[in-house]
């Protein structure tokens, strides 16, 4: 039908079309064509997927086979979410490059931005439309090379390749992972068809069902950047150009969450109870550690990085949650976890590629990331500070915003834990509310800080004094984006239903729509409290401008005030343990200690995980390598020894096997 | 008649709360032997303050301005959500105590904000340690309302105060004691009262809400003072709602309804010299045993939970 | 009396859920001082759990008993000790090994031990499982307060503690405990301390402090 058509151009213009025009030519008319055409194509994915989230329509296409793999892509209910995502937050991104690029490229780079931008947002769609493992596969892997390929573009100065190459080894360690949990159902559905995959299913032996789940945990766990599979996020985010750091933080972890979620509820359907309890423990993990170190970061690109890594542990909650009550036979609450999960990957979707936007037109408009260099940027960028603040409300999950829909909906499911029968759930659930009320507390105190240091206040900095507002066509962006959350926080049913027949459909029963009524209060209450706002405003008063009493001194300066580092440093002491900093205070000179020449104070603060963790994995994959290289004598006669020795074990073998 | 009285019972939570304060306030000074300030201070004290004009620094920007007005209509509409003389409130659905702690959050978080616009150290530092203390202090807010909330069957505040009144008041129950204590302490950290914060300090060192709301003054002042009194009324009255409701009106009569008002004064009254009794007998924590004061209500919290599995009652 | 007999009955099954805050309570103070308070405020509480069960048993025993642990435990010994806290002139903190907020965790996982414990045995025989896992949970506590405070004196309330939960599931699983047998571990108890506190004061007066830990010195 048209749809398929629709979806076929989508295809080709993201794929082949902008690319060519792009490299191409040297034509700049017929780049600003092709860059059009980008945004012409992401909207036509857009309301693709909107058709078939709102009405439930399902398109497949088929392509022609590779080798002796079938490639077909569909839309269902869950890849039409996904992709509704994706392309939502791609045309925000486009229409924000579109300027953000000009102004910050050499020609030559951002032609080659361009043309790596259209496949990047191809191959996410490839991954959440794929309907055989080879699509899947291929979408996976693409991802992964043009993500490498589009942080490259920014040249590679200093301890850039070093990140590159650790984000490339992690990707390809989890797309291995991936792929074995593909080819583990080669044996029973050769060409891997999902639909195939589904109902053989059933067949699949208990063992290999919980192979399944964990080599799904450990492939999707390292690109969602799960803890302890998150190293390469907060070497790969930052260094990104901040249009396609929104893209990977925004959409492509999302991705990892659609692998997920395929697999363990439409795939496996679900499985004994340790499997929730294994997503509730990586989950809780991810989402405390994640906002801790997002804490102690002042710079805004590494803090969104680490706050991705809990949001993506809040998702993970609500997925443990989910696969816990169908385990318990519970399906209407898993149900209703599933959709706060879902939901919630929608809504970071959405603030956070609005916070990456933001923080791009931070650097553009002041050249500084670090929230210490920054400051009073509110009353010098109006819009961008009234978007950066929905953002960081939304993220902090207030009410009346997207981020509290999720966060709500994953929160009543853990109260409801407690109707469950069996003994370890019933309490065990209920007390999971504790943990998800500390992660939120703590990202609204990151969030708090990092808007309240950048944006008010006094400027710190030469750079923050001349900051000007930014271009148009980012700021159009970022005001779709902010508006999206505002929406998505009032009028929430209107992504209710959908989410939640998706959700109905994977797990086999609706979710109580008693629970899903909850969110019609909201415009209501939006109503009332908008309305004593402006009336309190609107009430004329005397005003006047006067300076802060400053104890006596002539003026307050910038240095005055709380830097980042200071606003959380109550904090950052009652998690000492997590954090482990180390600290070196030195005095010269050392034998004169109450006369001192100069003071110096370091502080090393890195992730306690690199430290305990991986160093001690590295070390031992290390000293087995060197373990085996005994083997490397370079004599060719040893050489000769082996196959001699493989030749007698091979006869020796067929002898005492008969 | 119950949407009117539900109306009735939000007005008088925010207008009777500057009431709350004053008689918080005397009850101090008499334990401390002195006169004290009539209970209608606060109300003078607002009038006066919504007479004076607004002094804005000149590096603010618009949340200086918006935010006490942000805080006051979060926590009015926060109080639309207790029943006080019914068991219903305006409103109120399945799960409203989780919008309820987090319509509280959103009055923080723009106090935050506004402390920081004023560009001085005084709200940087302010802001940091209310940082602190409403970190710690969610976690145990949220696991006392849902331990009552399980033992109790019911999702929703009005709910839990409807089946608590079905009870007989000599069955405690082990989970309501602690939920109790809990959400007694995690009241003193919120509303900022000792031991976790002196409301009427001006001294740096043991600032927290003052140091919040220091470079305000006239009509912004009066809205986040009037604010805080509000919070520690709400509060109060969540305790009185969830824990001993009797004399609450299940029926709309007019003897009902006043025995509903005289039981909630005396009830008031009492918690009110209970809190006057603990800022004058404890001392003011140092702020680095904050943490471990609200780790105590965490564990209990956590008890609370784990009892209402094992000791239903 | 109809009245009496449920108060009597009420504080028996409530008088567990306080003696859990006590021992929280007792996890989280920071000062010999506050301890021996709660200490004092714990054996109240047993006290009024002992008159409950005498009143509802009827037994003259149980009201000796009860007078005896008043005298002895509420108000004997917590004057005796802040006696020695005046005459040993020691610092008032309880130099304990782990934090507040890590001791009152623990303590609260010791809780959850002991009910999961007592719940399985207490269904067979009948008691109330609120009491015994009171009981077990006032053991571990005890026990805990001498592994991890360094303070002699608090080592001594930690076994006076101990004692405390001994005494309470000897309670709650006779109904009413044989008056001998109290007065025997009492008397025990009382030797052991008194014991005790001449060391105390034999230590502080060869090594001038009463830090346990600095005691690994004298090894050879």
């Amino acid at each position: 039908m048209g749809w398929s058509s629709i979806f076929w151009t989508f295809l080709i213009l993201l794929g082949v079309l902008v690319p060519l025009t792009q490299l191409g030519t040297k034509t700049r008319a017929l780049q600003a064509i092709g860059i059009a055409l980008l945004i012409l194509g992401i909207a036509g994915g857009l309301v693709l997927a909107a058709v078939c989230l709102w009405t439930g329509l399902s398109i497949s296409i088929r392509l022609p086979n590779v080798g002796y793999f079938p490639v077909s892509l569909a839309i269902d209910g869950l890849s039409a979410l996904f992709l509704f995502l994706i392309c939502s937050v791609a045309l925000a991104v486009a229409v924000y490059s579109s300027s953000y690029i000009g102004r910050h490229y050499e020609a030559v780079e951002a032609r080659w931005m361009w043309a790596l931008m259209s496949p990047f947002v191809l191959s996410m769609a490839l991954v959440v439309t794929a309907s055989t493992g080879f699509a899947f596969l291929f979408g996976w892997e693409l991802m992964t090379l043009v993500s490498a390929g589009l942080i490259l573009v920014e040249g590679d100065a200093g301890d850039r390749i070093h990140n590159v190459y650790i984000y490339l080894l992690m990707m390809h360690l989890g797309a291995a992972a991936v792929a074995a949990c593909f080819f583990l159902y080669w044996p029973s559905a050769p060409g891997l068809e999902f639909a195939a995959i589904r109902s053989s299913s059933a067949h699949l032996s208990l063992g290999v069902r919980n192979a399944l789940i964990l080599l799904a945990f450990l492939g999707f766990g390292t690109k969602a950047g799960i803890i302890p599979f998150h190293l390469w996020l907060p070497r790969a985010h930052p260094i990104a150009p901040s249009p396609v750091s929104a893209l990977m933080s925004g959409v492509m972890l999302k991705t990892a969450i659609y692998g997920l979620v395929r697999f363990a509820f439409d795939f496996l359907g679900g499985g004994p109870a340790w499997w929730g309890y294994l997503l509730l423990a990586a989950g809780a993990v991810s989402g405390l550690l994640g906002i801790l170190f997002a804490l102690q970061e002042s710079d805004w690109k590494r803090m969104l990085a680490y706050s991705s890594i809990e949001n993506i542990g809040i998702i993970c909650l609500g997925l443990g949650a989910s696969l816990l009550f169908w385990s318990y036979r519970s399906p209407a609450w898993a149900a209703l976890a599933l959709v706060g999960s879902l939901l919630h990957s929608l809504n970071h979707a959405y603030f956070k590629s609005l916070l990456f936007l933001g923080a791009g037109a931070i650097s553009d408009a002041t050249h500084q990331l670090a929230q210490d260099e920054l400051g009073g940027l509110q009353k010098r960028m109006q819009t961008t500070g009234v978007t950066i603040l929905v953002g960081c409300c939304s993220i902090a999950g207030l009410p009346l915003l997207n981020g509290f829909v999720g966060e709500w909906l994953v929160f009543r499911s853990f109260i409801a834990g407690s109707g469950l029968s069996g003994a370890g759930a019933q309490v065990i659930l209920p007390l999971f509310v504790g943990v998800l009320a500390l992660i939120g507390g703590l990202s609204g105190a990151c969030f708090a800080k990092a808007y309240g240091v950048s944006f008010l206040g006094r400027p710190r900095s030469q750079g923050a004094e001349n900051a000007r507002e930014v271009p148009w066509a980012m700021r159009a962006a970022m005001l779709a984006l902010a508006t999206v959350c505002v929406g998505i926080g009032v009028f929430a049913p209107v992504v209710l239903v959908p989410v939640s027949q998706i959700a109905g459909g994977l797990v086999g029963t609706l979710p109580p729509s008693s629970e899903l009524q909850f969110f019609t209060v909201m415009p209501r209450m939006g109503a009332a409290i908008l309305a004593l706002v402006t009336a309190s405003l609107a009430v004329r008063h005397r005003k006047r401008v006067a300076a802060t009493w400053a104890c006596g001194l002539p003026a307050l300066t910038s240095r005055m005030q709380y830097t980042a580092t200071a606003f959380t440093k109550p904090l950052r002491m009652v998690f000492v343990r997590v954090y482990k900093p180390d600290r070196k205070i030195e005095v010269l000179p050392e034998d004169l200690p109450y006369f001192p020449a100069s003071v110096s104070y370091r502080s090393v603060r890195t992730t306690s995980f690199e430290k305990s963790f991986y160093r001690p994995i590295v070390e031992r994959v290390v000293g087995l390598a060197h373990g085996l290289r005994l083997l490397q004598t370079g004599n060719v006669q040893v050489y000769l020894l082996y196959i001699f020795l493989t030749l007698v074990g091979l006869l020796v073998f067929l002898r005492f096997a008969r | 008649m119950s949407t009117a009285l539900a109306i009735l019972q939000a007005l008088f939570l925010v207008l009777a709360a500057p009431l709350v304060r004053g008689a918080v306030g005397r009850l101090k000074a008499r334990f401390q032997r002195r006169q004290g300030a009539s209970v209608w201070r606060p109300y003078s004290d607002l009038i006066k303050l919504f007479q004076k004009e607004d002094l804005i620094p000149p590096t603010a920007s618009w949340i200086f301005r918006s935010a006490p007005r942000i805080v006051f209509a979060v926590i009015v509409t926060a109080a639309a959500f207790l029943p006080v003389f019914q068991t219903t409130a305006l409103a109120g659905h399945r799960g409203d105590f989780i919008l309820f702690v987090y319509l509280l959050a959103i009055g923080r978080f723009f106090l935050m904000l506004g402390a920081m616009d004023g560009g001085s150290g005084f709200g940087g530092m302010g802001a940091s340690r209310e940082a602190l203390v409403s970190t710690m202090a969610e976690g145990p807010l949220l696991l006392a309302f849902v331990a009552v909330s399980i033992v109790a069957h019911r999702p929703a505040i009005a709910g839990i105060v409807e089946w608590t009144v079905g009870q007989n008041f000599f069955d405690i129950s082990a989970v309501h004691i602690l939920a109790f204590t809990t959400l007694g302490i995690v009241s003193l950290a919120e509303a900022g009262r000792m031991p976790v914060d002196n409301p009427t300090t001006h001294l740096e060192l043991t600032m927290i809400h003052e140091g919040m709301v220091l470079e305000y003054s006239g009509p912004s002042l009066a809205l986040v003072e009037w604010a805080n009194a509000i919070k520690l009324n709400v509060l109060l009255s969540l305790l009185i709602a969830l824990f001993v409701p009797w004399g609450i009106a299940t029926q709309l009569t007019w003897q009902a309804l006043v025995l509903a008002l005289g039981s909630y004064a005396v009830k008031l009254l009492l918690l009110a010299v209970l809190l006057a009794g603990i800022e004058s007998v404890i001392a003011k924590l140092r702020m680095y045993l904050v943490p471990d004061f609200l780790g105590v209500a965490t564990a209990l919290s956590t008890l609370a939970v784990i009892f209402t599995m094992i000791a239903k009652r | 009396m109809e009245f009496a007999e449920v108060a009597a009955g009420k504080v028996v099954s409530t008088s567990a859920v306080f003696l859990m805050m006590t021992i929280v309570l007792l996890a989280v103070s920071r000062r010999v001082s506050t301890a021996i308070l709660v200490f004092g405020l714990q054996s109240a509480i047993i006290t009024a759990q002992v008159a409950g069960t005498a009143f509802l048993e009827s037994s003259r025993e149980a009201w000796v008993v009860a007078g005896l642990i008043f005298a002895f435990k509420v108000l004997g010994i917590p004057y005796a000790f802040f006696w020695l806290v005046q005459k040993l002139k020691t610092s008032r903190d309880v130099q304990a090994v782990t934090s507040p907020a890590q001791s009152v965790f623990l303590v609260v996982l010791m809780i959850f031990v002991s009910y999961a414990v007592v719940r399985s045995y207490a269904f067979g025989i009948r008691v109330p499982e609120d009491a015994l896992a009171a009981a077990v949970a006032l053991i571990l506590t005890g026990a805990y307060l001498m592994v991890s405070r360094k303070k002699a004196l608090i080592q001594m309330l930690g076994l006076l503690v101990l004692e405390n939960g001994i005494f309470l599931a000897a309670l709650t699983t006779t109904f009413g405990m044989p008056l001998i047998i109290e007065m025997g571990i009492l008397f025990d108890v009382v030797i052991g301390l008194l014991l005790m506190g001449i060391f105390a004061f034999r230590i502080r007066d060869t090594f001038e402090h009463l830090d346990v830990s600095r005691l690994r010195k004298l090894r050879g």
